[in-house]
């Protein structure tokens, strides 16, 4: 009989029995079964009681923090609409597959200023705790979905903050109610507003933004969304945290 | 992430990632630790600093060996920090079954001295005569070379001989 198995390759052999090389000497040794079974044991102790009591605590603990709800300053929502700046799909070649439609939508995000709030250029510099909210320019009715990504290309929800398709909107400019507090952490964030024809769910919207952006450097360069229905629209826009 | 062809919001994967890698954490704090409230305030701190660079844990190839050298440091430094500030000890870790007797007086001696070492030969020590690993396994999970691994094991050895000695009545 060969070498009894380390309790890692053991671990290998729970986690995926078929695949492991230790299966062939568990399946012959009395010994190394009892420890399997004891594992499996303490795995099922881990499930039945550890599992339940900590689940939430360690999902609050790690998971990157929950943009929360931003109370609209009503009364500066005219003024600096007024003298928004749209920015609408990055110019360029659009890649294979992309269903979106050029020019056709923009997204504005605003900061609170000394003064009232203020329209954020592309690439423009933002506390990295800022509350940020947003307006769509998109002719017609739309489902809209306005979601970020980070440099370590971790997509965030943004708008709506609930539900499992995106907001129906009409008009030309449209105001979002909330809006998002950033996550405190530096370094670059693009925001993508995506409005379709038809509803699509947030995992689609979150697919196609993985596509597109895995790296620091797609972040900056901002490229289009492959991949949504045809007769999307799509913009998007960069922020950089800096303290 | 991607897990099962789903796309999962950030919540939902942490959720995931601990249900996956959760019970192996546990299982190797607990034998660390022989104690299973250590043992689950050990799994959450542990995952925690597996999660500060979670595409790690995205392979499981990669995932094992690197849990298991986030626990073993882990929990290694909460029996000697135990150990310094006169807590009660925590229970004896429990030597591997060997592949011959006459391994037999070597994990004894590893176990009644293991504290006096430096954390990378106890946890050298640990992975040979705790976990029942090759030199090779060793040196792949603890992410250091396979003649480091025979270097520490033998002063390992050599100095818990001689400080026996020296405290043998």
């Amino acid at each position: 009989m060969t070498r009894h198995p380390s309790e890692l390759a053991l671990e290998a052999y729970l986690l995926d029995g078929d695949a492991s090389p230790a299966a062939a000497h568990v399946a012959q040794c009395e010994h190394c079964r009892a420890r399997v079974a004891r594992m499996e044991r303490e795995g099922e102790h881990f499930r039945r009681f550890v599992l339940p009591a900590t689940l939430d605590s360690v999902v609050e603990k790690n998971a990157p923090r929950r943009r929360s709800p931003w109370v609209w300053v009503l009364a500066a929502a005219p003024a600096a609409a007024a003298v928004a700046l749209f920015f609408s799909l990055r110019p360029g070649e659009p890649p294979e597959g992309y269903t979106g439609e050029k020019g056709g939508m923009s997204l504005v995000a605003y900061v609170n200023a000394p003064g009232g709030a203020k329209t954020i250029d592309e690439g423009e510099a933002v506390r990295p705790s800022a509350a940020l909210r947003f307006t769509v320019g998109a002719a017609g009715h739309c489902n809209l979905w306005i979601v970020s990504v980070d440099e370590t290309a971790q997509v965030s929800r943004i708008y709506p903050a609930e539900g499992g398709v995106g907001a129906k909107i009409s008009g030309n400019r449209v105001t979002l109610p909330g809006g998002a507090v950033l996550d405190g952490r530096p370094g670059l964030e693009r925001f993508y507003g995506v409005c379709t024809p038809d509803p699509v769910t947030y995992d689609k919207v979150v697919q196609c933004v993985r596509d597109a952006v895995q790296t620091a450097a797609d972040v900056r360069k901002g490229p289009a969304l492959s991949g949504l229905p045809n007769g999307s629209r799509q913009a998007s826009l960069l922020v950089e945290k800096r303290p | 992430m991607q897990a099962g062809g789903r796309v999962l919001d950030p919540r939902q994967r942490v959720a995931e990632l601990y249900k996956t890698y959760g019970p192996a954490i546990y299982r190797r704090c607990l034998r660390l630790l022989a104690d299973t409230e250590a043992a689950r305030d050990a799994t959450q701190e542990v995952f925690g600093k597996l999660m500060r660079d979670a595409r790690k844990l995205e392979s499981r190839e990669s995932a094992l060996p690197w849990i298991y050298r986030v626990a073993t440091n882990h929990c290694l430094n909460l029996r000697r920090n135990a150990g310094r500030r006169g807590e009660e000890a925590l229970p004896d870790l429990e030597m591997a079954a060997p592949e011959s007797p006459d391994l037999v007086p070597e994990r004894q001696l590893a176990q009644r001295v293991l504290e006096r070492f430096d954390a990378q030969t106890q946890a050298v020590a640990i992975g040979v005569f705790v976990d029942g690993m090759e030199h090779e396994e060793v040196a792949q999970a603890l992410g250091i070379s396979r003649r480091t691994v025979a270097r520490k094991l033998q002063r390992f050895v050599g100095n818990a001989r001689k400080y026996l000695t020296r405290s043998a009545p």
